[in-house]
């Protein structure tokens, strides 16, 4: 869609808000410290190919890549401690409700099963798209392999950050068998992989670069979606908040064209990096192979 | 060939120096007499020169050298490159060609020396020290007990020659450093020459990976960082520098306050060794009968590395098969409700 189409369809239409002001930033210091880290890690992973050292070299080499890694790291720490402070504040001292179980919650829920169910009926023809709520299953799916994924890689980064001080805690009898750097490098290595992969094939494809969103899903960057978009992808909670008169609440202004623009300025040099870093992967997975 | 009887040459060190007091004779008698330019003499590079800089002037211009570890064959020119050899460790003020060509000494130029130089003998009169350390090593202790082909000092100190080789391409290094960087990441090379496996296994470590890379500075080790440099010894012998009585030593010279857990690291991981998971799985398949097989190698710290990574293959496999499925049906799903609507929004309009 062309950025004047989009202009048009925002500005012709009612606009609501998807994600907050924190959410957006949120993401925003994913994207920088995620690229970061895949940016200046993932040549250590593919080292032997030529694409693998002109992008270390590109990032300083040796130690400077390093150094920019554990900055990213620190960045991704500082995310997940305000996402989770975030998280208590709405709980504990604004005893806000539905964060873990319901409709707007992203934990697994029981309709989860049927929306997949459906989903499938859907992708094979034999049925219509179902109504999903404020989270989709495969967003849930995404939400939670981050946390998991965030904890395994700052665990085992921070073993390898600090290697002497993470093996004086354990006695020798078990060192000699249990190698705790080698186990971190290893799962650091292929966790890096399968974050990298994931989020560049599937989460791009399925939010970003789909058909009715290329180049980019701009939520996420403005924080607000046309009401057709909501209808057609979260009918059910769109019906369900003008059911509890809570439509009002989260109409917005549309977004000027110029922010519109500034998203598509950031967002799609971003899409086009991992595109092109999943295919020098994926391109070594097949020199493997053949 | 001429390149392979260096061994006999360092066993039996010190008929060169009967050869050596010969030579010294025979220029001491040449300076005295003051015979014609025509034979060679100590002090002088410049009848040597005169022929090895240009190829035209030399009857054979090439040769082909074999190793005689990997048999690989090289063509190496006999064409000196002045500018390197006056640059490097032997090029200084008093030193000469013949120094090192001992066998040149007082030779007759009239019609050319012959063909065939001896091999450098490096150790008896200027490096006995790094090769009294190389002879305590466990490559020489091969050579003498199984009379194996172990690398001499040019197999790794290659550059200390100062001829092209046939592509025109200088030698790499003329003073092999172990500060050098260059001469570093051709160490690594050159040990992988016979450790292929051990340099296999070093590349999957996060030491391996830097180097990978091309980054061989002091800051990252390279094989000879850990397992020495002359006096290379078994890694299960305990002297040696990867042994369990200087292990600590070893490792904490780059990693302060190393502890006796942090040295039991693996530095060489097998996750990429097919005989290793060949080795398991009979291990397995023999626990009855054999149960102390199978004890050991789980008590090996390579067999939990082994199975975290075979995991991670699954895991890896299972994610992108089952949801790069799902996105592919899921976009195709999205484009054909896409087009529909579209051809809805065409009739409408006509």
């Amino acid at each position: 869609m062309s950025l004047k189409e989009r202009g048009m369809q925002m500005k012709s239409s009612i606009n609501y808000v998807r994600f907050s002001l924190f959410h957006r930033f949120c993401h925003f210091l994913i994207i920088i410290s995620f690229f970061g880290l895949v940016l200046t890690g993932m040549p250590l992973a593919f080292r032997s190919y030529g694409w693998a050292r002109w992008l270390y070299e590109l990032f300083g080499g040796y130690p400077t890549a390093g150094f920019i890694h554990r900055i990213c790291a620190l960045i991704t720490f500082f995310a997940a401690f305000i996402h989770f402070l975030f998280l208590f504040i709405c709980v504990s001292v604004q005893k806000r409700k539905g964060f873990f179980w319901g409709p707007g919650s992203l934990l697994i829920q029981p309709r989860d099963i049927f929306d997949i169910v459906g989903d499938i009926k859907w992708f094979l023809g034999i049925g219509k798209r179902p109504d999903f709520d404020q989270w989709i299953y495969w967003e849930k799916f995404e939400y939670l392999s981050l946390m998991w994924g965030t904890l395994v890689m700052a665990v085992t980064g921070l073993i390898l950050w600090f290697p002497v001080q993470f093996t004086k805690i354990i006695p020798v009898s078990v060192a000699s068998i249990v190698d705790l750097p080698s186990i971190a490098l290893i799962i650091h290595r292929y966790e890096a992989i399968l974050a990298a992969g994931f989020i560049f094939t599937i989460h791009f494809f399925h939010t970003h670069l789909l058909p009715e969103k290329m180049p980019v899903d701009e939520a996420i960057f403005t924080g607000k979606i046309t009401e057709a978009e909501f209808r057609h992808e979260r009918l059910s909670q769109f019906k369900r908040l003008e059911s509890q008169r809570q439509l009002e609440n989260y109409k917005v202004a549309p977004p000027s064209l110029f922010v519109s623009f500034l998203t598509r300025l950031f967002a799609v040099p971003i899409l086009i990096t991992g595109l092109l870093m999943v295919g020098f992967m994926f391109s070594a997975l097949l020199v493997w192979a053949i | 060939m001429v390149y392979k009887s260096e061994k006999s040459l360092i066993r039996e060190n010190l008929s060169g120096f009967k050869k050596f007091t010969l030579g010294a004779l025979v220029t001491l008698s040449a300076a005295i007499i003051g015979l014609s330019p025509a034979v060679l003499t100590a002090g002088d590079n410049g009848p040597c020169i005169e022929c090895h800089t240009k190829p035209d002037k030399l009857k054979t211009a090439e040769k082909a050298k074999i190793n005689p570890i990997t048999g690989e064959i090289k063509v190496v020119s006999m064409v000196i490159d002045e500018v390197t050899f006056k640059a490097s460790a032997h090029g200084g003020e008093d030193f000469f060609c013949i120094d090192c060509h001992q066998d040149l000494d007082g030779a007759d130029l009239t019609d050319g020396h012959k063909p065939n130089l001896k091999p450098v003998d490096c150790i008896t009169f200027c490096h006995d020290d790094p090769a009294d350390e190389y002879l305590q090593s466990s490559h020489v202790k091969l050579m003498k007990e199984k009379n194996k082909d172990v690398p001499t000092c040019k197999d790794c100190h290659a550059g200390v020659t100062y001829h092209y080789t046939s592509l025109g391409e200088k030698s790499p290094r003329d003073v092999p450093r172990g500060t050098d960087p260059l001469h570093r990441k051709l160490t690594i090379d050159s040990c992988g020459e016979c450790h292929q496996e051990y340099l296999d296994s070093y590349r999957n470590n996060a030491h391996g990976q830097v180097t990978a890379l091309g980054h061989t500075d002091t800051d990252v080790p390279v094989c000879f960082d850990c397992h020495g440099k002359h006096k290379i010894l078994n890694s299960a012998d305990p002297e040696s520098k990867v042994g369990k009585e200087r292990i600590l030593e070893t490792c904490g010279s780059c990693h302060a306050n190393a502890n006796a857990s942090f040295v039991k690291h693996v530095e060489h991981p097998q996750i990429k060794n097919l005989n290793y998971y060949r080795k398991l799985l009979t291990a397995v398949k023999n626990a009855r009968s054999n149960p102390e097989d199978l004890k050991t190698l789980l008590k090996n710290p390579q067999t939990i590395l082994c199975v975290v990574f075979v995991m991670y293959i699954g895991i890896l496999a299972f994610t992108f098969s089952a949801f790069g499925l799902h996105s592919l049906l899921s976009w195709f799903a999205v484009a054909r409700d896409e087009l529909k609507r579209k051809g809805h929004a065409d009739e409408e309009q006509h």
